[in-house]
């Protein structure tokens, strides 16, 4: 696998904002670095052709997230501290260690990007909806063709977990409506 | 916690001319990926989230309070709730045309050509109206925080 200079840039920027956001014991810093590590995030999707999900992560994940950490952070007390990064135990340094020995031995077996011979790209279901989802659905997004077409009552049950979240929250905190 | 123990809203000429200016830009910007979601990389539920940042955007800029006082909250549930009534709508309208649930081509005995296309927008409409109610829903909702009543603590702790 070879990287050009700007995606090395990217993951290099992703991995250290993560591990800033994990380390670092002043929580507005984590909340930004955690919201510089989704703005990565998606831009590493953008280079593996995911524009859909890229714009999602940058939406929610750096954009909404981040104010709502911002929003909660606002109403906790910070206890004074002059460390500046969280001391890392050695359960948690262990788990860590194994999640990343784990995905380091699998992720290098998937398929390169754009493999010809990959199973997703020469299987059959792909080029099914690659070849009819203009005819059968008149909408030149694939993704959305599956998405609102092809898989709509599961897009259906999306939705309506978004709204049963909201109402649920409203449940909770005993409030009859948001604003 | 009682809400004067909120940091006080500090008004930022800065913060307030930007805002004002590149708040048109975003709302377009989340109606066209909305819109857009058919032709290209987008939807319903990207374009609701950037429509519902408008929201918060002002409220950042402008104070929340003030945003809070401005919008209507009938509004806000009516519009998540508009969004569920008009995926199910298109759901069984398409049965009661005697087509499949959600089967758009159902729609065009009724005289409307691409009904797939028009479908689909709709469908993605109504998605982004549900998510930009429940960012809007929740933005508010975390900003004012629970107050337990009293003798709640002992059952929250």
């Amino acid at each position: 696998m070879t990287l050009t200079l700007l995606e090395a840039a990217i993951l290099l920027f992703v991995i250290g904002s993560a591990v800033t956001a994990a380390l670092l014991r002043d929580v507005l810093g984590s909340i930004i670095a955690f919201a510089g590590y989704s703005l990565g995030i998606a831009i590493l999707w953008v280079y593996l052709q995911a524009p859909d999900v890229a714009l999602t992560e940058a939406a929610v994940g750096a954009g909404v997230m981040t104010l709502l950490f911002l929003l909660t952070l606002v109403r906790t007390v910070r206890p004074p501290s002059d460390e500046l990064l969280e001391s890392v135990g050695w359960r948690g340094a262990t788990a860590g260690g194994a999640l990343a020995a784990a995905l380091l031995t699998t992720v290098p077996s998937l398929p390169a990007i754009g493999d010809p011979d990959a199973p997703v790209v020469a299987g059959e279901v792909t080029q099914y909806y690659l070849d009819n989802a203009y005819g059968e659905t008149e909408v030149e997004n694939v993704v959305t063709a599956v998405l609102a077409a092809y898989r709509g009552f599961d897009t259906l049950g999306e939705a309506v977990v978004v709204f049963a979240a909201g109402v649920a929250v409203l449940v909770v905190l005993r409030q009859g409506e948001f604003v | 916690m009682s809400s004067n123990d909120r940091p006080p809203y500090v008004e930022s000429t800065i913060i307030m001319t930007t805002v004002r200016f590149v708040a048109p830009f975003v709302l377009t910007l989340g109606l066209f990926i909305m819109f857009h979601g058919a032709e290209s990389a987008g939807g319903g539920f990207q374009g609701g989230v950037v429509v519902g940042t408008v929201i918060l955007m002002l409220a950042f800029a402008f104070g929340i309070e003030a945003v809070r006082a401005w919008l209507n909250p009938t509004a806000i549930l009516g519009l998540i709730a508009s969004g569920v009534l008009v995926f199910l709508a298109i759901g069984f309208g398409s049965v009661a045309l005697d087509g499949a649930f959600l089967e758009y081509h159902a729609y065009e005995q009724l005289g409307i050509h691409h009904a797939s296309g028009y479908g689909i927008e709709l469908v993605e409409l109504g998605i982004g109206a549900i998510v930009t109610g429940v960012i809007i829903g929740l933005f508010f909702v975390i900003s004012a925080g629970f107050d337990p009543a009293e003798g709640e603590e002992e059952d929250l702790l």
